[in-house]
């Protein structure tokens, strides 16, 4: 799972609503695997980040270098550029686990699949 | 670049996995040496897609396209240059090279005035650049078979080092699959008012024909042709049979050619369209009626790539959209899609591990493919895997821009009864999920009734920001 996935995912738990995003993410493995590198996808993605949640989940990971926020003129900083590209897509976890921040139920990540589904009860409205 | 040296390069990288990088058209190359053959190319498309061809061949091949009045179906001009990239078309299932396009076509009143007609047509088409193109067809497919085999035995070792070995195979033949072997699924299309080809009983009749014509000649022969004619017929009015019509051209042919007529291991396939008072005369440049045997199983449903291809790009994908399809089964489309769309992030997500985890493995064997081509050491693609229910997506409101899917039938996968609970909850979730305003979704189902439904309950309850704008587009 990319943390770019990460920045999209947000718990469904009953009742959780909003409050179910960022998920709590923990890692046991991490790959970091080379995707082409393409500038002008990085470029627009950048607006579309949640920068705290992505700041949170690249700590979690321990990942260093990880730019804080867009600097100005961002889309012509390749070297921006490139490290949002590695944070983005680079980084994959392959074992680890999200964690609801509202309801506490934990979702595992197997062989660099997450597995978000609840049970019965946990989806009756 | 001299021309010898740019069909080269389209020889070696005839290739549909390819970075688009290699694709070039060719512009203003010094035309001195070769013949610079322009031809008529047909190509078979999935029926309702015709639009979406056609503006893939403008695009890639900056060619203006005919679309046939016999649905699935249409045309353009080429020089023999582009043949490799026509190859490289992604929403075609089949090509042929047109021998000749016959408007209108009087057919007489009598069975045997018509069948004689066809005979005599036989010995007056201008067959000899359209086998020219056959010719270097032939020659790309031989290359492609050598690169194929190649890179099978390297994808072998891989699963030899572990691996679910079942997937692994299925994987291997999905990827080695292209618009040429079409894998699949005859299942979303409409029954034809066409007759089916069945020209055994004229293959029985012209090897009699040969075996009491028999010359000597042959043997001498340093190369005799294997064929089959193969007639597509459609219209009510006609007063003969496509066996009948196949078997007579056929007859012809071989007496013209000297061929050998050969049902199913046969080098030159001649192909015979009829559609009302239309009838054109081609040769195929695929595998044309071999491709509905050819069925390979990597999934119950298994989606056919032309057609995954063809909603996507009805979508029309904008750089950095995030594309998702939440009910992937061994992910067709997200994986068609990170493959042309790779300024693109694709998500494939499914309930059954099964399916996401089969999923997950056509994704890295798709890895391992461009690894081999371009030499470069694992490196990834901009799709991920998860397993998640779609009537509670795990998604954020409003953060995707397209949803394609194929949404299940009731017939192999669930039932209808199923449906009837499963597509309110879906449509409410992908409404939800996508981005208002420009989200749009392209959604494959055979459910009308079901599907009509569920559209008119949610305009009466009056969505709020509704994310997709519906648009029913039923292809049927």
């Amino acid at each position: 799972m990319k943390l770019l996935t990460h920045n999209l995912l947000s718990s469904h738990v009953r009742g959780v609503g909003p409050r179910g995003f960022p998920l709590r993410l923990e890692a046991t493995e991490v790959r970091v695997i080379p995707v082409e590198f393409n500038p002008d996808f990085v470029a627009r993605m950048i607006p579309k980040v949640e920068w705290a949640a992505l700041l949170e989940a690249a700590d979690h990971l321990r990942l260093a270098e990880v730019p804080k926020g867009p600097t100005q003129g961002y889309e012509q900083d390749e070297t921006f550029l490139r490290k949002m590209h590695h944070v983005l897509l680079e980084v994959e976890v392959v074992e680890g686990t999200l964690q609801c921040p509202e309801s506490g139920r934990v979702f595992p990540i197997t062989r660099g699949i997450p597995n978000m589904l609840l049970n019965e009860e946990e989806t009756q409205t | 670049m001299s021309d010898v040296q740019e069909a080269t390069n389209q020889l070696l990288h005839v290739n549909l996995h390819e970075n688009q990088r290699y694709i070039h058209v060719t512009e203003s190359v010094p035309r001195s040496e070769s013949e610079h053959l322009r031809v008529t190319i047909g190509a078979t498309v999935p029926t309702g897609f015709e639009q979406v061809a056609a503006d893939e061949v403008r695009e890639k091949l900056r060619s203006s396209c005919k679309i046939s009045k016999d649905r699935g179906k249409i045309y353009f001009d080429i020089s023999v240059e582009s043949l490799a990239q026509v190859h490289r078309l992604r929403s075609v299932d089949n090509l042929f090279v047109v021998v000749q396009e016959l408007k209108d076509f009087q057919f007489k009143e009598t069975k045997e005035k018509v069948l004689k007609d066809f005979e005599e047509l036989a010995g007056k088409l201008p067959w000899s650049d359209p086998l020219k193109v056959w010719k270097i067809n032939t020659s790309f497919k031989k290359k492609k078979t050598k690169r194929k085999k190649l890179n099978q035995n390297l994808s072998k070792e891989k699963i030899d080092n572990g691996g679910d070995k079942g997937d692994e195979r299925d994987v291997k033949k999905e990827l080695s699959n292209n618009a040429l072997d079409s894998h699949i699924l005859d299942y979303y299309e409409k029954p034809a008012i066409k007759e089916e080809i069945s020209t055994l009983v004229g293959d029985i009749l012209a090897s009699c024909k040969n075996e009491n014509d028999e010359s000597s000649k042959e043997d001498t022969e340093p190369e005799v042709l294997k064929f089959r004619v193969t007639c597509n017929r459609a219209g009510e009015k006609h007063c003969f049979s496509s066996n009948e019509a196949a078997r007579d051209f056929g007859g012809a042919v071989q007496d013209y050619f000297k061929w050998k007529a050969d049902m199913t291991n046969f080098d030159v396939e001649v192909l015979l369209n009829i559609h009302d008072n239309e009838v054109i005369v081609g040769i195929a440049l695929t595998e044309e009626s071999l491709h509905r045997r050819n069925i390979t199983h990597f999934g119950p449903t298994t989606l056919r790539s032309t057609l995954a291809y063809g909603m996507l790009r009805l979508c029309a994908p904008q750089p950095s959209d995030i594309i998702v399809d939440p009910m992937c089964g061994t992910g067709a489309i997200p994986i068609e899609g990170a493959t042309e769309w790779s300024n693109c992030f694709h998500i494939a997500g499914d309930n059954n591990p099964l399916a996401v985890n089969r999923a997950a493995n056509n994704i890295s064997s798709l890895l391992t493919k461009s690894q081999i081509k371009e030499g470069k050491l694992s490196w990834g693609l901009p799709i991920d895997a998860i397993q998640w229910d779609i009537c509670n997506l795990p998604l954020r409101t409003g953060s995707v821009d397209i949803i394609v899917t194929d949404m299940p039938f009731g017939k192999r996968m669930g039932s209808k009864k199923r449906n009837w609970n499963l597509y309110p909850a879906c449509l409410w979730e992908m409404s939800r999920i996508c981005k208002p305003g420009t989200g749009r979704a392209a959604l494959l189902t055979q459910d009308k009734k079901c599907f009509t439904k569920v559209q008119c309950s949610n305009s009466k309850t009056q969505l709020e920001d509704p994310g997709i704008q519906w648009c029913l587009d039923l292809r049927v």
